[in-house]
């Protein structure tokens, strides 16, 4: 029998023993637990926020019409900002915990095998796939080893780049004692002065930009042409593996 | 062991003497003397002895920034660096600037001459004239009548007042901490004011201490702050907003324009009641004892570029008009064009730089100088030791202006001396000055004597005028003058805004996206040292290259290719001095120049790598 | 001689407050009251200090700035408060008599003079781009230094290094705390330092006998703990949103905040919106000029002064983050477009030979 009469019978009669073959060779593992994937999505508007916003602090809107005191803009925007920075950062420690104390791929974000010549075996193996030169990935559980890399290096780094840097600038405000000048006060001086705090933090946030444009990339590809699921992997927990 | 310049014989024969650092100037200076037996100058060597390369640290900045970083030449005569950054700049993109914006600046660099001239005076040359322990020894109540004498409308001199004064000088010298005091040369012979004199101009330079911060302010207000105001290319940054909406929170409204007026006022009040008569009077003394040296080459080089137009961009209505008079023929004033290469050149055969033909002197715009710091085989000590320089080497950190091959003389007795001539001559808009000229020649001839009971004399104003007393007088009254242009200006600046004109800024060429590819212009301004120049090319939206030509370079210089000397040594010579330990007829001399040395000395260079090259001979 | 307690009676000063005063200082030195009597005496009778003021590579604007003193008076600052045995732009001695105060006060008052630099020492040329009596700068400076009880950095120069020091530095210009490492250091920083804040750490120094706190910068805190954004009268019309746009717009003649045309107040530590200059007259911002950071280390190689966003010279490039940013962030757009392209194309190519496959 023909697929396309096999279907068309399924589809009247309900019966399809086909699709019940194949349904059992979809494996599925549960992979990310219900805090990764909720602070993965907060964070995600976080970020969203504290770049737009950040932008808009560096390059404001044109001038507001009216009495100042008619007018709170930049307070909005920064307030959306300074609340997002917190809404990060504390996501961040949240995370952190998290991977202390979740599953092994919880930890994935925080530490790379370089040392590990498997490691690297597999991240050249995902380079041959993405230069198009190996016809058929590996099958992954948690990250792939490149995107392991990517998310360590690019990801974790630069945002605690920002978070501290951020909060040094922030503690410019609060004032001389506060207590992110007490934390991350140090920070000013060793840039320099302010100003050069200003221009990386606002360097790193394009640095942020990047990497989302290359994790979105990566997983949307990965979910068509990989072996296994990635979008809705955050969204359910489960990775599920195609063949 | 010794030639012939400019009519001056020099003779290195003599006991050297030498002074580091030469105080009370801006920055560091170092002068080196030889007097003859009977203690008569015969040669005199002024070294320049420091430089910071700011022309090189330009290279490829923003050309609208220059004007903050030139500023930080001197923070003596602030401010006018600024101007002639931002006019160099407006020159080469070709930017013209408000009415109002022209009226501010103006306002601006003459509160700065009233300024800078008064601290000049009080503060830095008065020690040079005055014997402060010998007014301990006044008589307050002859004190106040001889104030009352030489300036009867200043309130303050009631016998009282000096005798505070004097009992608060008492009382500071006798806790023998003598403070900026201690080892000064009091009770020389070159001191001759009478004690009363003495504690008169002792108590207007605490006066003048107290009143000149109060001056000041009209920067603050235009320029939010002094030292170092701030400017703006193609205007001036502080708004104007007499009655619209918001006229409370702009920069320029009704309180701060009356804010500005008053302080006009202080000034013109000052002027004429404490600092003119102070001048005449020292002046007078000081000729009565027969003080008439350091004339050096004033009386026969001088050069201005000519300065506040009473129409903007029309330098036919300068009021303080330019030229050079060379060959002490005041008669001609030759025109002085800052853009022909043959005019001003600067050659560094005696400074510590180099050139590929030193022969040759080379115009600012196309300005190539490279460090060479060496010392002559004939200079004592070692190269980080210096005991005397060798002249006939290279011996300053200050390059050789000259004009069409002459060493000039610049400064307000320059301008003086020009303007004094071209009056002679009709020019409608500098009367002003040959009527004071003629007031200060008839007060010390004869106006002072007479009260003071001194002898008169008849000095011609070409006698009186080429003179370190002459040099002193030409500074204070350019202060006067300069007071009451201000007010003029002021007086014009709300006659504008009347008018309905509330422009301060031309931003048409703001966006560097609007300049041409090349192009090069020059800014001159009077700074108070004299004519300042600044010559810049523009390349790419860049400064390509940045070049300075400032008042204390022209003074400063040292010998030329020709041996000719600059102003400063020409001026100490054949001057006798009372006792060459003391050097207060050297400092006298050099201070009524108002020596800038951060000014003069600077240097350009292709790259910053090359300025540590230097060599030891 | 005008003692250090009859200067505070003349300040209006009561004897009162002096005592207190004096009890004050006897607990923070953790004396007992038997003290009190034996400060109050010390205080009356004690010299003025001595303060060296010296000159490196500079352009004099703090003493100008500080002759502009208006409360207190420089002339009381110079007559009363403290002794000014050397100021070469002051003093009346010049050459060798001038260099022999320096020798006699080392002496007399070992440790107990103040040390205050204006400028900075070059140290390319062997230091000989500033000469002092022969010789370089930088070896005057660590002779005085020596026996200082405490060194002030007047200004940006001897702060940080200021003008001379921004790229390339030509000269070497190099700040006092890079030079001399043994003593506390007072930075004033600013081009020049208001002339009130000058005296202000002068006074608070004789007074209280002790160096003001600083922070970690070693900048007074009483002057230097604040943005001049943080006290500025414009900053309501910041939160509002309301920005000079251009020069003389209605925004600069409203006095809105000048942030869009460069203004430095949001990164820079002075107390120029407080204490405000020449008497409270005025300060850049409310004359209409955004501030440049003079107080800033640096601050002459961050760019235009009328940039918002500057420039990132770190490597070799001349453009500011948005610029860099937004360009990667196309780079990257555009490599993503092309791999997913690719992609597509791979995928489709797959496919036919996976179907020609299941076909055969």
């Amino acid at each position: 029998m023909s697929t396309e009469l096999s279907v068309a019978a399924a589809d009247a009669t309900g019966v399809d023993e086909t699709a019940v073959d194949h349904g059992q060779s979809v494996k599925s593992v549960y992979v990310y637990e219900a805090p990764v994937r909720i602070w993965h999505w907060i964070n995600m508007l976080a970020i969203l926020v504290l770049c737009v916003t950040g932008y808009f602090i560096g390059s404001p809107l044109p001038t507001q019409p009216g009495e100042a005191s008619a007018n709170f803009l930049m307070g909005y925007i920064r307030f959306a900002h300074f609340a997002a920075g917190y809404i990060f950062a504390i996501g961040m420690i949240a995370r952190i915990y998290w991977a202390v104390v979740g599953n092994h791929h919880a930890r994935e974000l925080f530490s790379v095998p370089i040392f590990t010549a498997a490691y690297w075996r597999e991240v050249w193996s995902m380079v041959k796939w993405y230069s198009f030169l190996s016809a058929r990935p590996n099958r992954y559980v948690g990250h792939n080893p490149l995107a392991r890399f990517a998310m360590f290096f690019v990801f974790v780094l630069t945002s605690l780049f920002m978070i501290v840097t951020g909060f040094a600038l922030y503690g410019e405000g609060l004032g001389m004692g506060s207590w992110a000048d007490k934390l991350f006060g140090w920070v000013i001086p060793l840039f320099g002065q302010s100003q050069d705090v200003h221009t990386f933090h606002h360097l790193g946030m394009w640095f942020l930009v990047c990497f989302i444009i290359f994790h979105v990339y990566a997983a949307v590809r990965e979910d068509i042409m990989g072996r296994q699921s990635i979008v809705s992997t955050m969204v359910s927990g489960y990775r599920t593996f195609k063949d | 062991m010794g030639y012939e310049t400019q009519g001056f014989k020099l003779d290195d024969s003599g006991r050297r003497i030498v002074v580091d650092p030469v105080t009370r100037i801006e920055g560091h200076m170092r002068c080196e003397v030889n007097v003859d037996e009977n203690n008569v100058i015969r040669n005199a060597v002024s070294t320049g002895t420091m430089w910071r390369g700011l022309e090189v640290i330009l290279k490829g900045r923003d050309p609208r920034d220059a004007w903050a970083f030139v500023e930080r030449i001197c923070g003596v005569c602030t401010g006018c660096h600024a101007l002639t950054s931002v006019r160099a700049v407006e020159d080469a993109l070709g930017i013209e600037i408000p009415k109002n914006a022209h009226l501010i600046r103006d306002i601006m660099a003459k509160v700065l001459q009233v300024h800078d001239h008064a601290v000049h005076f009080y503060h830095l040359h008065a020690l040079d004239w005055v014997d402060v322990v010998s007014a301990l020894k006044a008589d307050p109540k002859a004190t106040s009548d001889l104030q009352h004498l030489v300036s009867p409308s200043h309130p303050m001199s009631s016998p009282g007042y000096f005798r505070d004064i004097q009992n608060r000088l008492k009382k500071f010298v006798e806790s023998g901490q003598l403070g900026p005091f201690m080892n000064g040369y009091w009770g020389n012979k070159a001191y001759v004011l009478p004690p009363e004199a003495n504690l008169m101009a002792v108590t207007h330079y605490l006066e003048a201490l107290d009143l000149q911060k109060e001056w000041v302010k009209i920067h603050t207000i235009f320029g939010g702050k002094n030292p170092h105001p701030n400017y703006l290319v193609g205007g001036v940054p502080c708004a104007i907003n007499i009655d619209g909406d918001g006229a409370a929170g702009a920069p320029i409204n009704m309180e701060r324009l009356n804010f500005v007026k008053a302080r006009i006022d202080e000034i013109i009040e000052f002027n004429k009641n404490v600092y003119i008569p102070d001048v005449l009077a020292i002046g007078t003394i000081y000729k009565a004892h027969g003080w008439l040296y350091g004339g050096g080459i004033s009386g026969t080089e001088v050069l201005d570029y000519g300065t506040y137009e009473k129409v903007s961009y029309d330098h036919s209505t300068q009021q303080l008009p330019g030229g050079a008079i060379i060959n002490g023929n005041w008669d001609e004033i030759h025109e002085v064009d800052p853009r022909d290469p043959e005019q001003v050149q600067e050659f560094v055969a005696h400074s510590w730089y180099q050139y590929a033909d030193e022969n040759r002197g080379l115009h600012p715009w196309d300005g190539v100088t490279e460090p060479n710091y060496v010392l002559g085989a004939k200079a004592k000590g070692t190269r980080t030791n210096i005991e005397q320089i060798d002249e006939s080497a290279k011996y300053s950190w200050i390059k050789s202006p000259r004009w069409r091959g002459h060493a000039m003389e610049v400064g307000p007795l320059a301008r003086y001396i020009l303007s004094y001539s071209h009056a002679l001559k009709g020019h409608k808009y500098c009367q002003r000055v040959k009527e004071q000229v003629d007031y200060s020649a008839m007060m010390i001839n004869s106006g002072i004597p007479k009260a003071l009971a001194l002898p008169e004399t008849q000095y011609t104003v070409k006698q009186l005028l080429p003179t370190t007393i002459g040099r002193t007088l030409a500074r204070a009254l350019e202060s006067q003058y300069c007071g009451e242009m201000m007010l003029d200006d002021w007086h014009e600046l709300v006659d504008n805004i009347r008018n309905g004109d509330r422009s301060t800024a031309n931003v048409d060429k703001w966006d560097p996206r609007t300049w041409p590819k090349e192009c090069k212009g020059v800014g001159t301004v009077a700074a108070p040292r004299g004519g300042l120049g600044h010559w810049i090319r523009i390349k790419d939206g860049r400064i390509e290259n940045y070049q300075c030509v400032v008042p204390t370079t022209w003074n400063g210089s040292p010998r030329d290719t020709k041996g000719q000397i600059g102003a400063f040594e020409a001026s100490l010579m054949n001057t006798p001095m009372a006792n060459p330990e003391e050097p207060v007829e050297i400092l006298r001399t050099l201070h009524s120049f108002d020596p800038c040395l951060a000014c003069s000395t600077h240097v350009m260079s292709p790259d910053g790598q090359e300025l540590s090259r230097v060599k030891v001979r | 001689m005008e003692t250090f307690y009859e200067v505070m009676r003349r300040q209006g000063i009561t004897r009162r407050s002096f005592m207190k005063f004096c009890s004050l200082t006897a607990t923070s030195l953790g004396l007992g009251p038997a003290f009190v009597p034996q400060i109050a005496s010390a205080m009356e009778n004690k010299p003025r200090t001595p303060v060296l003021w010296l000159h490196g590579l500079e352009c004099t604007c703090c003493s100008e700035s500080f002759i502009r003193s208006a409360h207190p008076l420089a002339k009381d600052v110079v007559l009363s408060m403290i002794s000014l045995d050397y100021d070469d732009t002051l003093m009346a001695a010049a050459g060798h008599q001038a260099e022999a105060i320096l020798e006699e006060i080392m002496t007399k008052y070992k440790g107990n003079y103040i040390l205050a630099v204006e400028g900075n020492p070059p140290l390319n040329q062997d230091g000989m781009s500033c000469i002092i009596g022969g010789r370089p700068f930088i070896d005057q400076l660590r002779h005085v230094a020596k026996d200082a009880k405490a060194i002030i950095s007047w200004g940006s120069c001897a702060s940080w290094g200021c003008v001379q020091a921004a790229k390339p530095n030509p000269t070497r210009a190099t700040p006092v705390h890079k030079v001399i490492t043994d003593k506390p250091i007072i930075k004033v920083p600013g081009c020049p330092p208001i002339a009130e804040v000058m005296t202000g750490v002068i006074t608070y120094m004789l007074t209280f006998d002790r160096i003001p706190e600083l922070d970690r910068q070693g900048r007074p805190k009483m002057f230097y703990s604040q943005r001049i954004h943080d006290k500025c009268y414009r900053r309501p019309h910041f939160d509002a949103g309301q920005f000079v746009e251009s020069w003389d717009d209605e925004g600069a003649r409203k006095g809105y905040c000048l942030y869009k045309v460069g203004c430095k107040g949001p990164t820079s530590y002075n107390a120029c919106s407080t204490v405000q200059w020449n008497e409270g007259t005025s300060f850049p911002i409310k004359a209409g000029h955004g501030c440049i950071g003079c107080s800033e280390d640096g601050f002459w190689d961050k760019g235009s002064f009328y940039d918002r966003l500057t420039d990132i010279h770190q490597f070799g490039i001349e453009a500011n983050a948005d610029r860099v940013g937004a360009t990667a962030a196309g780079a990257v757009g555009a490599a993503v477009v092309a791999h997913a392209a690719a992609s597509a194309l791979k995928r489709a190519a797959d496919s036919r030979k996976a179907s020609e496959t299941t076909d055969a």
